[in-house]
């Protein structure tokens, strides 16, 4: 989840007044915003954001124009974006983007924010936007990526182009050398970082102005000396790049919506495409694309379970900033330029309910009359729990991932049957268990302390490879149990084995089992139900318990529940 | 101070009204008197010191010598250094094998007596090397053992009851360990002497009083049930502040108890359970919720990927197909869809189950309606393990299908578990965010011990989701997170010990 940080001031600023911490956790939750921390020493908070699909929230501008406007609503019109219908003067300033860039990251875009001085609170809460924004809605730079540069030294058209990594060069940002787009990867830190998304293309994302001075290789780094932006600067260049053209848009509106109520003048830029785009070849931006979504009365009233009529449904949805016009049953909704996320209707009943007040809605209990029911391996793994505890086992609870030491050398098995992850935190959990002994002996291994004899059992679940299924494993419901101390023997295994199927009503009979280096040859047999194989116990052998350092002998046994069902 | 009768054991009763105040009590009285073994004398008298019913007063150590097997027989037949003399007195001179052959002695025991005559000047030999009696007398000292050994034969003979010279003869013909070929064994032992003291006093009044005897039947036996000797005894009595020993049971596992608590609450409730495969595919576990393919969203629940098979062969129909369409363009469900294009590989990809509504999802393809249903299952996320995240962990969710199901329910759904299964107190609702709800709930609700915290997410199930996989019912979705009220009811603090392999822990964990 998103979380920025803010300095109270700066936030009670925008809001318009101060709010005790108790107010801000009565309001934060119509933003689905968490008062993380306070930390009233140095005046900050920390606040957590929970909706992944509302960036323009993700600041303490976006924050507080909600919270705001539901206290008192007046939405905000911003007069600087353009639209399908409407193109805003763009005053001459262009970006245009060569044929290349295609072939590593297609798009880019960009606005003016001028006439107000960036000072200390304005640089931390831009340069916390583009990461939140370029890190969590844009996959880590992968879609998303945002550049802020100093407008004065730029001579337009600005160009964007797929360049030649070998033979274009600058110096970037935080060093001294001027190096070529290659040498940037491998040797600037952010190269070593974001170079990835970049470095298989033939050609690299490369912005520049018309006297050929560098702006950035996005969405690497930028350039040293027009992508530097200090405290002072009050003329700025923002621009977005990566392949989603609408994500880009958003991206260049949130960020132009929340410059504006910093109160920066936004200047349109025209973005000229070589080739048709979704919205054509020309795209002046800030440009709105959004589309319109609809919601009906009755519709709100199905999910809602609530009589709320078109006016309150309004009323709630300018609350929170959706502007809409009704027409007779059905709510015709206006996105705000710095959302896109009203796929469907429910997206819109959700703005209702949450304008509406949640707390206006009083609980009622389901009325469906349902049957209430366990599995039948939940129902059969109780059966069985209660005679393991009859018997005087302790039931024990497992991990089911571990390592291949643990479920394989330790077994002296082949383990080709082992679920291994390919991606695995560490190797201490790089398997799915494929058996519970290996668990019960981990336990035996760590409990050399307790008093003896140590009896334990585990119904739980374990899983291995099994070609013939679509997934080409299996998951299955296991018991497992093991007892150890000085005198113990297969006999007692077989009686156990022996009272456990008794009582399960269940007939068996024992089979010699296949070489199984986990027992004492001679001293483990094969359970048969219905002519199968469904279990095995038997004397752990000794270089088991030495490979697993236990010292006392032990018997162990494993019943595929699910062939009892 | 209160003397508590039944916490005497039969040997303490028995001595404690033996004994008066001023006697001197030790282990040779107490065995002569009570026919006590030595063993259970000291033991009552650790007993009775332990709780101060009898003082030491003096302890010495005290030697005694008694005869050995073959002290006895020398005593009785003569010493080897007198035999000789008498063999060789009567008759004629022999050599000392001759003598050995005789006297059936071994040559060993030969040697040194007939060193100690021939010392003494009472024997020689002649020429031919044949011992003969030079001297009429027997040397003092063959005598004086001799008589030495008699005298053990009445009994071990007290040290201090000894003539200097007895104890220097003594020291030649005794030893303390591997006496057995020496005439005496030298015993040496500590005598204490002990005394009643005033609490000892008031115990024996006490036990008077209450007519103990210590001759009380202690284990009653099959004997004296047949016998029918209990009729005219008496019971002894078990004192109740004795220390207890604490078994070692069989016993269910207080985490997968919670579990099962839980389990049967939902039932109670009317919801039936679903299981599932612990190893999924990237449809189940995100497409077939709605969630994008590549979008950030993705990101909260990083997964492990399996490493053999890659891929599941293929994913069932219709709903690869309507979810792949809704992906793109909404398919028939009214949206307009996240508007990319799906990809039918990385949708088979297979991956550890990362959250319980996968199940859910499952589910859906063959709910009834109206259903309800839920799943405590294990799920699996790549996360660093501490004590906060394990590698596995369970998640409870579930669903409610119904055609009038909606939001008031899913608040007075969320209401119920607060109270039945949280116990809470006192509950809040606030707006939340899942990628596949909308809108979607979380309810926040005060505990009587762990004060307020966030108990569950829940939400109505997007029409992306429902209508893709068969369902035009509203679905209320939702998951407890009951992990923190296990903790708080096993009392630990790490998640890791929730699955502990240490079996003293888990054998002495209790809930609450």
């Amino acid at each position: 989840m998103p979380k920025f940080e803010t300095k109270e001031k700066f936030l009670f600023s925008l809001l318009g007044r101060e709010y005790t911490d108790d107010e801000l956790e009565q309001v934060f939750p119509r933003a689905k915003a968490e008062l993380d921390e306070h930390d009233k020493e140095n005046g900050v908070f920390k606040i957590e954001l929970n909706d992944t699909n509302r960036p323009d929230l993700w600041s303490a501008m976006g924050l507080a124009r909600l919270l705001k406007n539901y206290e008192d609503p007046q939405i905000k019109e911003y007069d600087f974006f353009s639209s399908k219908c409407f193109t805003a003067d763009n005053k001459g300033r262009e970006l245009h983007v060569g044929n290349r860039a295609k072939e590593v990251r297609e798009f880019s875009c960009g606005f003016v924010a001028s006439g107000k001085t960036v000072d200390e609170d304005i640089l931390l809460t831009l340069i916390q936007s583009q990461e939140k924004l370029c890190f969590n809605f844009g996959r880590k730079r992968k879609t998303i990526a945002m550049g802020i540069y100093r407008n004065d030294l730029i001579q337009y058209p600005i160009h964007y182009d797929g360049a030649d990594p070998d033979k274009t060069h600058f110096v970037p940002l935080h060093m001294e050398e001027d190096l070529t787009l290659c040498e940037i990867l491998e040797k600037h830190p952010k190269g070593q970082e974001y170079g990835y998304i970049i470095k298989d293309k033939p050609v690299y994302p490369y912005l520049y102005d018309n006297a050929g001075k560098t702006l950035s290789m996005p969405p690497v780094i930028n350039s040293a000396f027009v992508g530097a932006v200090e405290i002072g600067d009050n003329n700025l260049f923002v621009e977005m790049s990566g392949p989603i053209l609408k994500d880009i848009l958003l991206c260049a509106s949130i960020m132009a919506v929340d410059m504006a109520d910093l109160g920066f003048t936004i200047e349109p830029v025209k973005v000229i495409y070589p080739y048709e785009t979704e919205f054509g070849k020309e795209i002046t931006v800030p440009y709105y694309f959004q589309d319109s979504q609809s919601c009906t009365v009755q519709e709100i009233k199905h999910v809602l379970g609530e009589d709320i009529n078109v006016e309150d449904a309004k009323d709630a949805l300018l609350r929170m900033g959706v502007y809409s016009v009704s027409e007779g049953d059905t709510i015709h909704i206006t996105c705000p330029e710095y959302r896109n996320d009203f796929l469907h209707p429910v997206d819109v009943v959700e703005d209702v309910m949450i304008g509406y007040g949640l707390e206006n809605f009083e609980p009622t209990i389901p009325r469906d009359f349902t049957v209430g029911r366990l599995t039948p391996a939940e129902e059969l793994g109780r059966k069985v729990k209660d005679i393991m505890v009859g018997m005087g086992f302790q039931e024990m609870i497992y991990n089911y991932l571990g390592s291949r030491r643990e479920y394989v050398d330790n077994m002296h098995i082949k383990g080709d049957k082992v679920i291994m992850i390919s991606n695995p935190m560490s190797e201490n959990f790089e398997a799915v268990r494929p058996s519970i002994i290996p668990s019960l002996l981990e336990s035996e291994s760590v409990s050399g302390h307790a008093t003896y004899p140590h009896k334990i059992f585990e119904v739980g679940k374990v899983a291995y490879l099994e070609p013939s299924n679509n997934s080409g494993t299996v998951t299955r419901n296991s018991l497992g149990f093991m007892s150890a101390d000085g005198s113990v023997t297969f006999n007692d295994a077989n009686s156990f084995i022996n009272t456990l199927m008794y009582f399960l009503r269940t007939e068996y009979t024992l089979a010699v089992p296949e070489d199984d280096p986990r027992f004492i040859p001679g001293r483990c047999a094969d359970i048969i139900v219905g002519g199968k194989k469904i279990g095995i116990f038997g004397e752990v052998h000794p270089a088991v318990l030495e490979s697993w350092g236990c010292g006392m002998p032990a018997i162990v046994a494993e019943i595929d529940l699910d062939c009892l069902l | 101070m209160d003397i508590e009768v039944k916490n005497f054991h039969p040997l303490e009763v028995k001595l404690l009204r033996h004994v008066s105040a001023g006697e001197d009590i030790t282990a040779d009285r107490i065995v002569r008197e009570l026919d006590y073994k030595i063993g259970q004398c000291n033991q009552s008298f650790s007993w009775l010191c332990a709780k101060g019913c009898l003082e030491e007063t003096a302890r010495k150590t005290v030697v005694t010598y008694e005869l050995t097997d073959m002290g006895k027989a020398q005593a009785e037949t003569g010493t080897p250094a007198q035999r000789i003399f008498d063999l060789l007195k009567g008759g004629e001179p022999l050599s000392l094998p001759e003598i050995a052959e005789k006297l059936g002695l071994e040559k060993s025991d030969i040697g040194s007596a007939y060193g100690s005559l021939s010392k003494a000047g009472t024997c020689a030999m002649n020429a031919e090397n044949k011992a003969y009696v030079k001297n009429d007398a027997l040397p003092a000292d063959v005598t004086e053992t001799a008589e030495l050994l008699k005298k053990g034969l009445n009994g071990p003979i007290d040290e201090t009851e000894m003539t200097d010279r007895e104890i220097a003869l003594m020291a030649r013909i005794s030893k303390k360990r591997g006496a057995a070929g020496s005439p005496y064994k030298m015993n040496e032992r500590e005598e204490v002497t002990y005394r009643i003291t005033e609490t000892g006093l008031a115990a024996k009044d006490a036990l008077l009083k209450a007519n103990i005897t210590g001759e009380e039947i202690g284990v009653l036996t099959p004997q004296i049930i047949a016998s029918g000797s209990w009729k005219t005894a008496s019971f002894r009595p078990y004192g109740l502040d004795a220390p207890v020993q604490r078994l070692i049971p069989g016993r269910h596992n207080p985490y997968a108890n919670y579990i099962q608590w839980v389990k049967d609450k939902l039932t109670s409730l009317g919801f039936e359970e679903f299981d599932g495969p612990l190893v999924e595919n990237e449809f189940w576990n995100g497409d077939a919720l709605f969630m994008p393919q590549f979008h950030s969203a993705r990101d909260i629940h990083d997964v492990y990927y399996v490493k053999e098979p890659r891929h599941c062969r293929e994913i069932e129909e219709p709903w690869l197909s309507n979810v792949a369409n809704t992906h793109e363009n909404g398919g028939n469900t009214g949206s307009r869809g996240w508007q990319y294009k799906f990809d039918h590989e990385f949708t088979r990809r297979q991956i550890l189950r990362s959250q319980g509504t996968v199940p859910s999802a499952h589910q859906l393809t063959k709910a009834k309606v109206p259903g309800k249903y839920f799943g405590i299952v294990r799920c699996f996320r790549f996360d660093e393990v501490d004590a906060k995240h394990g590698a596995d962990f369970y998640q409870t969710e579930g669903i409610v299908i119904g055609k009038e199901a909606n939001l008031k329910d899913l608040l007075g759904l969320l209401k119920m578990f607060a109270v039945e299964v949280a116990g809470a107190t006192d509950f809040k609702y606030v707006p939340g965010y899942f990628p596949f709800t909308e809108p979607s709930i979380e309810i926040h609700i005060k505990h009587p011990v762990l004060g307020w915290f966030e108990m569950g997410g829940s939400g109505i199930f997007r029409p992306e989701v429902t209508k893709s996989l068969g369902i035009d019912e509203p679905v209320l979705a939702w998951g407890l997170g009951i992990d923190r009220m296990a903790m708080m009811h096993l009392g630990i603090n790490d998640i890791r010990d929730l699955f502990s392999p240490n079996i003293d822990s888990v054998r002495t964990r209790r809930g609450n």
